[in-house]
């Protein structure tokens, strides 16, 4: 949707009601298969969004990482999901099993052609975690990232709900987590050997590629080396996205980005950050939006930083001390 | 200077803070959405500065009128502020979290963990309560009433916060990491919840009544009119109910839209980060950070929402104990001193050991179902009932 077109929206403001209303009798009408269709691909925009809130076949979670940000306005109908409990293992170090990603889903009652719509604060870093997660369990076809996510949607001052939704339940059997999404060290060592035709892309910052830093501004040092994989490209993650809407960049523009620097689809990818979750956002521009062949090393530089024996490239020279 | 001069230029200098308040809450509220709880913190901190200052909100001097005066009004004030915020918080998190599922804690509520170190802490706040005069969000709007104690009460609980970066470690390891964290609709419900915290608070009051020296009567004026009613609300104490109603009213909508209410954290931030300046702070406070409470962070940027609150509370204060003409203002003595820094310091070790004061944990606490609340209000209590004849020694001395 062009941008005149979301300014026509909300010059519409006051009667936003109306027009859900007219949607929703588009909806009784018959005519429903098309609004949750019509948005093609694997973005969503605010516009079409507010538009498609009261559409029993769209549902929308917020994956926000910042506690309490969800519970004091989320878009109305939105499920929480917490990134700390509901997407990974709290015990040991994965992505969620099968059994309890099910009861999330069918407590929200999705189903098999519910549009899935993720969306949250930090840049969509967190939903796109959960889009990669989502994936994983087969259900690609159906999600879609919220353009802007939690960001764009407080900017344009759409509306915000306090409420915590209830749906009924929906009975839904998942498949088993794809691996082939998903890189491990091994993926990772067997492309820096040249025994995998792969090129590795590291989307943290400069500083953080060069070994300047251990970890960035706010976090914690986790890893007792700095630097980045041999041969891992560095295109910082947000360099995708437009930093005023927080917006992907157009598909030309991502194209061109990552073709710079060698990326451009002809190979395999691989994507790491400092723990996946950045990454991500990276995996789901590269993947879900450019089409290419992306895993996500979700072990990432916690992993690899710690792992005895292989091989870093540390341009700085930094050295660790224990502090 | 002739009184009425004198009484022009008070009134003229409250005028001037509240516009200058009213002017921080819209410059900050017009900003993007992270500055406008900055906003809602300044006019939060503000009606709860007025409200504390125009009810005489004191956690010390309302049980002490009550135990030494047999004065129940204050003590009711409080267990009323305490019954509308149980109220209020439970039609919150009733919206947020529909069935409060076992993995599942309302976000940010002041839910801390229950130990004996909780209870010493909570003694020991007491005790510092009961020495100092105040407690700290009593001395905060003192602060504006012009206190000779209240700047030595506030700089003794700093000192007291970094003694307790000191000792956490080691109660952290022993007692604290191993405690409960116990929120009670996870074992009585929202329902059950709501009756028994209710339940008990009338409990207290009616001891608090029987307490009474009787009969307490309400005194009704005659009077009406603009003056009579100006000053019942500028001058006159305003009454329990009022009090009450008020402070729980602000503390539902303050973790309905920012987070619970709390005085501590930016004293504690203050402590944490002057004491990591120095040196002196340990280079890990073990799981501190991941604790539910008045959290203490070293500090990176200057305006935080919990600076706010505080800087609102002591403004709108100061201005509304100008127009009450209760700024009195005098030279502090050495006892006021002394008090006012053992008392502190015992309170600022309290509050940091317990991760807040009787606003952060007691309150708050209270209000979101806490069974940490509840233990630093019995606790608290006892340690003021300890600290009394200390507190009337100093007063006679």
């Amino acid at each position: 949707m062009s941008s005149s077109r979301i300014s026509g929206i909300f010059v519409r403001g006051r009667r936003s009601f109306a027009a859900l209303t007219v949607a929703g009798l588009a909806v009784a009408g018959g005519a429903f298969a098309a609004p949750a269709a019509a948005q093609e691909g694997p973005l969503v925009d605010v516009g079409w969004l507010s538009e498609n809130l009261e559409n029993p076949k769209v549902r929308v979670f917020e994956v926000s990482v910042d506690p309490g940000v969800y519970e004091r306005g989320h878009i109305p109908g939105a499920v929480n999901i917490s990134w700390h409990t509901d997407l990974v293992d709290p015990v040991k170090r994965d992505i969620v099993s099968p059994a309890k990603f099910e009861e999330l889903l069918e407590k929200a009652g999705v189903t098999k052609d519910t549009t899935i719509v993720l969306y949250g604060d930090n840049n969509n870093w967190f939903a796109a975690w959960g889009a990669w997660v989502f994936n994983q369990y087969g259900l690609g076809d159906q999600v879609k990232l919220l353009d802007g996510g939690r960001k764009l949607w407080e900017k344009q001052a759409l509306p915000l709900d306090t409420k915590a939704p209830s749906f009924a339940s929906s009975d839904l059997t998942l498949p088993p987590a794809k691996p082939e999404l998903r890189a491990r060290l091994a993926d990772v060592l067997e492309t820096v050997d040249g025994k995998k035709n792969a090129v590795i892309v590291d989307i943290r910052s400069a500083d953080e590629y060069s070994g300047k830093l251990f970890a960035p501004e706010g976090s914690k040092e986790l890893s007792i080396r700095a630097g980045h994989v041999p041969g891992a490209k560095n295109v910082t993650w947000s360099k995708a996205v437009d930093p005023e809407t927080g917006k992907f960049k157009s598909k030309e523009e991502l194209r061109k980005l990552y073709a710079d620097a060698g990326v451009d689809g002809s190979k395999p990818v691989i994507v790491y950050c400092r723990i996946g979750e950045r990454s991500s956002h990276t995996w789901y521009a590269l993947s879900r939006i450019l089409g290419y062949e992306v895993k996500n090393y979700d072990g990432s530089w916690t992993e690899y930083g710690n792992s005895v024996g292989v091989p870093v490239v540390n341009l700085a020279g930094t050295v660790w001390q224990g502090k | 200077m002739r009184p009425t001069v004198l009484r022009r230029s008070a009134l003229g200098l409250a005028v001037l803070i509240a516009l200058a308040i009213l002017a921080g809450v819209l410059h900050l509220s017009d900003g993007d959405a992270a500055r406008r709880g900055l906003g809602l913190s300044l006019a939060f901190g503000a009606a709860f500065g007025v409200v504390l200052q125009r009810s005489r909100f004191c956690f010390f001097c309302n049980t002490r009128d009550l135990i030494e005066q047999r004065d129940p009004r204050g003590v009711l004030a409080l267990l009323l502020a305490l019954a509308v915020g149980v109220v209020g918080y439970a039609l919150v998190i009733g919206a947020w979290l529909p069935v409060p599922a076992p993995e599942r804690l309302p976000p940010d509520a002041h839910i801390g963990p229950v130990s004996g170190a909780l209870a010493v802490a909570a003694f020991a706040f007491g005790l510092g309560m009961a020495v100092s005069g105040s407690c700290i969000s009593a001395h905060l709007y003192r602060l504006g009433e012009g206190s000779p104690t209240a700047p030595f009460a506030l700089a003794g609980t700093v000192a007291g916060f970094a003694a307790g970066f000191l000792t956490w470690n080691p109660l952290y390891l022993t007692v604290i990491s191993e405690a409960p964290v116990v929120w009670l609709p996870h074992h009585l419900g929202y329902a059950g919840t709501l009756a028994a915290s209710l339940a008990a608070l009338a409990l207290l009051a009616a001891l608090s009544l029987w307490r009474a020296r009787p009969p307490v009567s309400i005194a009704v004026h005659g009077s009406t009119g603009l003056s009579a009613l100006a000053h019942a609300i500028f001058v006159a104490r305003w009454p329990a109910a009022v009090a009450g109603l008020a402070v729980g009213a602000i503390s539902a909508a303050s973790y309905l839209r920012v987070g619970p209410l709390g005085v501590t954290a930016e004293i504690g931030s203050l402590a944490r980060s002057a004491a990591s300046g120095w040196g002196i702070l340990p280079e890990t406070l073990h799981g501190l950070d991941g604790f539910r409470g008045c959290a203490t962070v070293i500090k990176q940027a200057l305006l935080s929402e919990n600076g706010l609150f505080v800087l609102g509370l002591v403004g709108a204060s100061f201005a509304s104990a100008l127009v009450a003409g209760q700024f009195t203002p005098r030279r502090p003595r050495g006892r006021d001193v002394v008090a006012g820094l053992a008392g502190g310091l015992l309170m600022g070790w309290g509050a940091m050991m317990a991760l807040g004061c009787t606003v952060g944990v007691l309150l708050s606490g209270i209000h979101a179902g806490a069974l940490s609340g509840w233990v630093f209000l019995a606790a608290a209590f006892v340690g003021l009932l300890a600290g009394l004849p200390l507190r009337r020694r100093l007063a006679a001395g």
